[in-house]
């Protein structure tokens, strides 16, 4: 029988490996909120399963369950078989759009940054105050949710590279769109030519990121392989951090949220760790830390398309940030910073910043 | 299904524990085994009561129910056959007591295994029967089933450790059997009927469970074969040497090649490999142990005998005995796992018999298991969109079988019959038994709503 869809041509055997042992139902954050079964990986493979077999239509159904993933990939880091999940729910969204399911948060997405420029449709970009487009040795680029609905953290990072004293610039970013790949869609091409020209134009060498998924969209997306060919190396800043030192320390209890995008997708475990042990002598580890740490909820889109369930993913999370005592949460994405913030119950005393928002704070009341 | 029927269940479980939904319905028509069928709903209920009122309505309106913790099983007992409603009891998922004094726990069924080990570490306690599924699984599955696990040797399985339940009967009438008590032999033993009772007879809505002290100090040791009588020899000095093992298992040939083809672990690949853990609570303790089973080793012939030294060593080498059936299972698009089990000392014939019927078959087998309580799990590796090869792999089952039940042994040492092992019941349970068994199916469950098509019980 012909493959219908290409998620099928490209990952049949894989779906087929799925040997329903249902480990990943133990860690998948979705089932961990929900506790329904056909929300998780061996559910959604299940489903795959099914729409090969002509079983079940590749349709609307489906929606909420291949849909609602955040793409943390706890499940591929847990499948004893090695089901690479994430790949074959984006390439089976990218098959649901073909024929014309999606979910409409999605679709509106794409509809959004075909005609803005970032994922907000905010049309009055945020300056932060600043010059941009300057020459410089290192760009500095934000990230829509940094620009737009984490700015304080974002201007709190850049306060903190002057005192560093890094010759850096922002631009006039785009959103790198790199979220649509995840949501069935693709990458606009004109988006990402934008932040590359820009990113030329200051002649820096180096491109620092404050989101994760940014950094993975640069360096791993082929849209974006123009940087790596013309010598523009991206780190994300928690990379760049570690080689500083702050002077500052905090004696409050500290704990380290892991994004799934920095952590599970780039193996980046070690690094902020580093710099955080640099500013805090009571550094303790969640239960589920690095390769399993919990997902905050917020990935693949789901905050935007599944809210209550992703709130109730990062309550999750903040549950063990209460049971080890910890007063303040550090993590290095945006996106984590604000779905974790708006999940957080007022008797939830802790706080949650970026990393360098946290530094920033600690030198300006040194500063005091 | 009737809407008035929908109404009917929504009445008692409420919307938001009630549904059709596609999504819901295609992940609840399958567990780990190769069966599925999709129910027609599926209700998540939060409280004994709603259990009762659900089972009372569907035994008055003959409509199927068939329980589920997480579907981990790997017989098909939690597949809904006959349709009807999948009654999921993950939800009900609280850990009502733990006392360390009376060395005892109470969980409702949808706790997890893993989460009941982490809330008894702190006291250093344990229930120890440890299933491979353990991270997931659920404690009413593990009952249900009667799981097993690597400690089987030294510890036993669920049912050594379940002192109470209550269940809900097929009619709805709630029933409490056992006591909170260690001893009791008072009346007939019901507990020990519904543990391993595969959800045919009533539905586990609390457990009580005895718990045990952790032991803090273990050995591991590992030693290779190229030779399967030497194998079974060392097996059978270690059962007369006196020392229980905590752990005995065995890895055959194409096991370490597939650990091998995984990981870096670069296992010996030979006939096969024993690893065995001892336990205690001196270091002194399980060392005189593991010595004792490691000169026992060197008396057979081994190729290798090695005593892990580091941590990060004893971590490797159970990761690699825990990932071996996943890692079989990559090697084609369908397998089965069996467990078959069989009287010590007779291993090694079914050792060699597994390798006659792979041959035979012409068909991949892969084998591991307890070799502590005879227990093996040999993997049947096939291509499940072949008829041919489906065809081969059902004959090499029915020749398993047979084999096992020819050495004293049973169909299923821990994993259960469910649908899978159903058409074999008769070769292992004589007449008598089979028509006692169906007799209490029908005691319990007249209409034959709870779970049917299982175990053979309607014949």
């Amino acid at each position: 029988m012909e493959a219908k869809y290409d998620f099928e041509k490209k990952f049949r055997k894989q779906i087929l490996q799925c040997s329903r042992c249902g480990f990943c139902q133990a860690v998948c954050p979705v089932y961990g909120a929900t506790l329904r079964p056909g929300l998780n990986a061996r559910g959604k493979m299940l489903l795959l399963k099914e729409v090969m077999d002509g079983n079940l239509p590749l349709d609307d159904q489906l929606t909420e369950s291949l849909f609602q993933c955040t793409t943390c990939a706890s499940c591929f880091e847990n499948c004893p078989s090695g089901v690479q999940v994430p790949d074959i729910i984006k390439q089976a969204r990218k098959d649901m759009v073909n024929v014309g399911s999606c979910h409409p948060a999605f679709e509106g997405m794409h509809k959004v940054l075909q005609k803005h420029t970032n994922i907000y449709a905010e049309d009055e970009p945020e300056d932060f105050e600043r010059e941009r487009n300057q020459k410089a040795a290192y760009v500095y680029f934000i990230g829509c949710v940094g620009s737009y609905r984490e700015d304080e953290a974002t201007l709190e990072t850049l306060e903190l590279l002057d005192k560093l004293r890094v010759e850096f610039t922002l631009i006039d970013e785009v959103c790198c769109s790199g979220v649509l790949e995840d949501v069935g869609y693709e990458i606009i091409p004109n988006l990402a030519r934008k932040n590359m020209d820009l990113i030329f134009d200051t002649g820096a060498s180096t491109v620092i990121t404050g989101c994760p998924y940014c950094f993975r969209t640069f360096n791993n997306k082929p849209q974006y392989s123009e940087m790596k060919e013309k010598g523009v190396k991206v780190v994300h800043i928690t990379q760049f951090l570690q080689d500083f030192d702050f002077s500052v320390r905090t004696d409050k209890r500290v704990t380290y949220h892991d994004p799934c995008d920095l952590g599970r997708h780039c193996g980046i475990y070690e690094e902020p760790r580093n710099t955080i042990r640099k500013i805090a002598s009571d550094f303790v580890e969640m239960p589920d830390n690095r390769e399993n740490a919990l997902c905050c909820g917020a990935g693949g889109g789901v905050r935007g398309a599944f809210a209550k369930n992703s709130i109730a993913m990062a309550r999750r999370r903040l549950e063990q940030a209460e049971e080890v005592g910890a007063e303040i949460v550090l993590t290095e994405c945006n996106s984590c910073v604000h779905n974790l913030g708006n999940a957080k119950l007022r008797k939830q005393k802790f706080k949650i910043y970026n990393t360098t928002q946290f530094i920033n704070q600690l030198m300006e009341e040194e500063n005091d | 299904m009737e809407e008035k029927l929908v109404k009917a269940i929504v009445d008692i479980v409420g919307e938001d524990h009630f549904t059709r939904n596609i999504i819901d319905l295609v992940s609840y028509a399958c567990d780990a085994s190769e069966h599925c069928n999709r129910p027609v709903c599926a209700v998540f209920t939060e409280t004994t009561e709603q259990v009762a009122d659900l089972m009372k309505l569907a035994n008055r309106e003959d409509i199927p129910v068939t329980p589920r913790g997480a579907g981990t099983g790997l017989s098909g007992m939690a597949v809904p056959i006959r349709g009807g409603i999948i009654l999921d009891l993950s939800r009900m998922n609280k850990i009502l007591k733990i006392s360390i004094e009376d060395r005892l726990a109470v969980v409702q069924p949808g706790v997890i295994y893993a989460d009941l080990e982490k809330a008894l570490t702190p006291e250093g306690f344990f229930f120890p029967p440890d299933p491979a599924s353990g991270k997931v699984s659920t404690l009413g599955g593990n009952v249900a089933t009667n799981a097993g696990g690597l400690k089987g040797a030294k510890y036993g399985t669920t049912r050594d450790y379940v002192l109470g339940l209550q269940v809900v009967l097929p009619d709805g009438r709630i029933m409490r059997t056992g006591s909170k008590a260690m001893k009791s032999v008072s009346g007939y033993d019901l507990t020990r009927l519904f543990v391993g009772s595969e959800g045919t007879l009533g539905v586990v809505t609390e457990i009580t469970f005895k718990i045990n002290p952790k032991p803090t100090k273990t050995s591991t040791a590992l030693a290779t074969f190229d030779n399967l009588e030497d194998v079974g020899k060392a097996i059978n000095q270690i059962m007369h040497s006196g020392i229980i093992p905590s752990a005995l298992e065995i890895l055959g040939r194409e096991t370490l090649a597939a650990i091998n083809q995984n990981t870096d672990l670069n296992l010996p690949e030979v006939d096969a490999m024993l690893l065995v853990e001892t336990d205690g609570y001196t270091q002194e303790e399980t060392a005189y142990q593991i010595e004792k089973v490691i000169r026992i080793f060197e008396a057979n012939h081994p190729q290798e005998v090695k005593q892990a030294k580091t941590e990060a060593e004893v971590k490797d080498l159970w990761a690699a005995r825990k990932s071996a059936y996943a890692v079989l299972s990559r090697i084609e698009n369908s397998s089965v796992l069996e467990d078959v089990t069989v009287p010590m000392t007779h291993i090694t014939e079914l050792l060699k018999g597994i390798q006659d019927i792979s041959r035979k078959h012409d068909i991949q087998i892969a084998t591991f298991g307890h070799a502590g309580d005879g227990n093996l799990h040999p993997q049947i590796l096939y291509d499940g969109y072949d008829p041919i090869q489906v065809e081969k792999k059902e004959n090499a089952i029915k020749d398993l079988f047979e084999l096992a039940i020819g050495l004293d042994g049973t169909l299923t040492g821990e994993h259960g019959i469910g649908l899978s092992k159903a058409p074999f019941m008769t070769l292992e349970h004589d007449p008598v038994a089979m028509n006692v068994m169906r007799t209490l199916k029908r005691t319990f469950d007249p209409n034959n709503i709870l779970n049917p098509g299982k175990m053979a019980l309607e014949g």
